[in-house]
């Protein structure tokens, strides 16, 4: 049984507004998925019908088997849920708010209590735990959010930007411990608008773009969907035989067009090419000065799908900080 | 729905989650420091302006008390409890702005506990303001109603912050904004003045003697008001009950409903 | 010299306009300025109507007509409150710092917040004037009794502006200067805003005797009630201008401090 399973899954708002506009996917248990699209595409509304805050407009979803509209109840008791906003109150201490959601999730204070010490544990807070929200920094809130999320130990992990605004400490700690749930068997769904993050951590990737799933896939087969790697160089001797150069390359790939001198191949079979291109053109007493290979990125996929870029297309609204 | 299908009504962990709302909201006046006074304090300084200024109301014939104080307490208490519960719906419209609600929202826990917990403390919050009244209105002179009295009174007032809180809870989910807090105060101040506050009934003038007789929670402030003017009678009282047991159960019916629509 | 007086003319003017325009776009500022003093006339006039019955209350048409006054003194008081907490919510948002910043005359610029506030004022006047011809109140004094208490009112509304934007500028804190809130009703209860003097009962009776807005209350009330009478209205007028001094006095010390402290 997929953990996650949308049927057409669309939320209207009022004027006509269709931050979802028809989405299908499939999520299998134990998977990360990485919902990745640039801000406005629509991931956080998803998110907040998958984890049964938002009712959809029209299709379906069922989140560990059960129906997110018909059966709310059940999902609920099955997620872990750390959305954008990291929902905290600034006045309690990480460790009333594990045990509040411990009993929210309606377990006995006891059970309340051993969780607070394991799970602020885990996510490093073990000092900070008796201390008021309201002083922790916004690393450490994700993180008291992180563990609030594991308290119900979920069938399926929601993360809704869990890094964004994050320093690349944080960050890096915060996707460590996603690893590691996952390794334990918790299925993960992440919404990102950071390329790198849906690419070191998602087993699969959804793109979302203006409310529709664009593409799908791994990170992988996403980016080989798009392009192959190609090999960019330039030679030590400006003065070489460029066609002689670029003969040794076409046996190994397809040449590209040069620009500003530099020298571009495309890759049959990716990085393991390298090595032989390097002797080939050493034996021919071709010197190389520099070398770099060009992975395609997902950047480069959605482009690819939509036609803009992923990171830095925000939908903002340049209004001056002047008050009204 | 599969919800309740294997369980009893309430269960334990029910009772859990509302006692842990209820300590929460409590956060609020004990972790803030400063926070409570201007709840507890107002309902008093309105209590002695008001007396102060239409003291003298008694003289009118047909005034039913000689004491000012006496029958201006009830009102006071009223108000009390009426900012604490609208303060109630404040914090909640809060919590929806800043997230916190999701959290809650998401979670298992079945919608009414969720309200239960969010109101109980505004009618235990509503006594702080009742007792340093009551001690202030003694202190000037304000007639002792007899345990009884008194007894009705503070159960009116914590009913009273059931039934503000549930109005506060209904807007906030309406509007899901703080900027509602000025109609969350003013809609339940109103309420309870459109009554017999100021004077009986019979010496109302014009408009608001129509009013005060059809509004609900003039029943109430007679009720909370016998033993401070009077003798203590059932007949006084139940009408003022079943007041507030009637606005209670419509502000948790728009209550619950606005908890439903927030997933619209 | 003229120069720079027009040009600050019309930097208070442009900013007298916006600060109007600020309490119009958000309603919920505007609420308790007018529907709740409206709402409190109601029940006032309703509940303790009967007192005009008692012997001892001063001869006039209606309880109405004798709270009119009361109502807008307390709608401007609200209104000064409220201006001083826009003005320190601009302070906090920094955009005070902007128009410091800029070659306008410091004092200019919270004279344009006050500019908008004293327009309020006459808008306050007129709501509760149009208020009293609906329900019957007839103005003794005439067209230049209505004239009179809508200058009056708006001048108090300015004295009022001018201590709550002092207060404002001293503290920079909008949740202070609403803390004052209950403060209003302490000073509208210790006056006769709401009842003759000579039926309060102590303390408020001996403190309104001597209470500053006892005296700018009667001197609105005289042409709606009576006819003019030169004590009261002079008595009036150095109420408002007084505490006009007292406001521009603190507002002037506030403005040094900042500019010493360089904030």
């Amino acid at each position: 049984m997929p953990a996650i399973e949308t049927e057409g899954l669309a939320r209207e708002f009022e004027g006509g507004i269709k931050a979802v506009d028809g989405v299908d996917l499939e999520v299998s248990a134990g998977e990360i998925y990485g919902f990745l699209g640039p801000n406005g595409a629509g991931k956080t509304t998803t998110v907040r019908m998958l984890t049964t805050l938002l009712l959809p407009t029209a299709g379906r979803a069922l989140v560990a088997g059960h129906d997110v509209a018909t059966d709310a109840a059940a999902v609920r008791r099955k997620i872990g849920v750390a959305l954008q906003e990291a929902a905290l109150d600034p006045l309690m201490t990480g460790r009333e708010l594990i045990q509040l959601q411990a009993t929210l999730h309606g377990l006995p204070r006891s059970r309340g209590r051993e969780l607070g010490d394991a799970l602020l544990h885990r996510v490093g807070l073990t000092l900070a735990a008796d201390r008021r929200v309201g002083t922790y920094s916004g690393g450490m809130r994700r993180r008291l959010d992180l563990a609030a999320a594991l308290v119900p130990e979920p069938e399926v992990l929601f993360l809704d930007e869990p890094t964004t605004g994050l320093d690349p400490v944080s960050r890096q700690a915060i996707w460590e411990e996603v690893q590691k749930l996952n390794a334990e068997g918790t299925t993960v769904f992440l919404t990102t608008q950071y390329l790198e993050e849906a690419d070191k951590l998602a087993d699969r990737v959804g793109i979302i773009s203006a409310g529709l799933l664009v593409a799908e896939g791994t990170p992988a087969s996403l980016k080989a969907e798009i392009g192959r790697p190609h090999l960019e160089l330039s030679l030590a001797d400006e003065a070489g035989p460029v066609e002689r150069c670029d003969e040794i390359l076409a046996r190994f790939g397809k040449p590209l067009p040069s620009k500003d001198g530099i020298l571009m191949v495309e890759l049959e079979h990716g990085a393991a090419e390298v090595g032989p291109i390097v002797r080939a053109l050493d034996e021919a007493g071709l010197a190389v000065e520099s070398l770099e290979l060009v992975r395609p990125t997902l950047d480069d996929v959605f482009v690819a799908k939509t036609g803009q870029h992923l990171e830095g297309s925000e939908e903002t609204d340049e209004t001056e900080a002047v008050p009204p | 729905m599969g919800r309740r299908s294997l369980r009893a009504p309430i269960v334990r962990s029910d009772v859990e989650t509302v006692r842990a709302l209820v300590r929460r909201a409590m956060n609020e006046i004990t972790r803030v420091p400063g926070a409570a006074i201007p709840g507890v304090l107002a309902p008093t300084i309105f209590f002695l302006g008001l007396t102060a200024v239409f003291g003298n109301l008694t003289l009118l014939p047909g005034f039913d008390s000689s004491s000012y104080q006496s029958f201006l307490v009830p009102v006071s208490l009223m108000q009390g409890a009426a900012f604490t519960g609208a303060a109630t719906g404040v914090n909640l419209a809060r919590d929806i702005e800043q997230g916190w609600f999701d959290r809650l929202l998401s979670s298992p826990a079945p919608r009414p506990v969720l309200l239960a917990g969010l109101v109980l403390s505004a009618s235990l919050r509503a006594l702080i303001p009742a007792f340093f009244l009551l001690i202030v209105a003694f202190a000037i002179g304000a007639h002792w109603p007899g345990l009884l009295g008194l007894g009705i009174a503070l159960v009116i007032v914590m009913g009273m912050g059931v039934v503000a809180a549930t109005w506060g809870t209904s807007l906030a989910l309406r509007f899901r904004t703080q900027s509602a807090a000025p109609l969350m105060q003013v809609g339940m101040l109103l309420a309870v003045l459109m009554t017999t506050a100021y004077a009986p009934l019979e010496l109302l003038t014009g408009w608001l003697q129509e009013v005060a007789r059809i509004n609900p929670v003039t029943q109430v402030v007679e009720a909370a008001r016998q033993g401070f003017v009077g003798s203590v009678t059932w007949g006084e009282t139940w009408p003022g009950f079943v007041a507030l047991a009637g606005l209670a159960a419509l502000f948790t019916f728009t209550a619950l409903r606005g908890m439903r629509r927030m997933t619209l | 010299m003229i120069a720079r007086l027009a040009a600050d003319t019309r930097v208070v003017a442009a900013l007298g306009t916006r600060s109007v325009k600020q309490t119009v776009r958000r309603p919920q500022l505007a609420a308790p300025l007018l529907i709740f003093p409206t709402a409190l006339l109601a029940i006032q006039t309703g509940g303790a109507g009967r007192a005009v019955d008692l012997p001892e209350f001063p001869p006039v048409e209606s309880f109405l007509a004798f709270m009119l006054a009361g109502a807008m003194v307390q709608s401007v008081l609200l209104a000064g409150n409220s201006g001083g907490i826009a003005l320190a919510l601009d302070m906090e948002m920094g955009f005070t710092d902007r128009l410091f910043a800029a070659p306008i005359s410091r004092f200019g610029v919270v004279l344009g917040r006050l500019a908008g506030t004293a327009m309020l004022g006459a808008v306050m006047a007129l709501w509760f004037i149009a208020i009293g011809l609906v329900f019957g109140v007839s103005f003794q004094e005439g067209i230049v009794g209505v004239l009179w208490v809508v200058v009056l009112v708006s001048a108090t509304a300015l004295a009022f502006g001018g201590i709550g934007a002092a207060i404002a500028l001293r503290t920079g804190r909008a949740s202070v200067v609403q803390g004052l809130f209950p403060l209003i009703f302490v000073i509208l209860f210790l006056s006769n805003a709401f009842f003759p003097i000579n039926l309060l009962l102590e303390p408020a009776h001996s403190v309104a005797e001597y209470n500053p807005l006892s005296f700018i209350v009667e001197g609105i009330r005289e042409p709606i009630v009576g006819s003019f009478s030169a004590t009261a209205q002079l008595k009036a007028i150095a109420s408002v201008l007084g505490l006009g001094a007292l406001g521009i006095v603190l507002s002037a010390a506030a403005l040094r401090g900042r500019a010493r402290r360089g904030s």
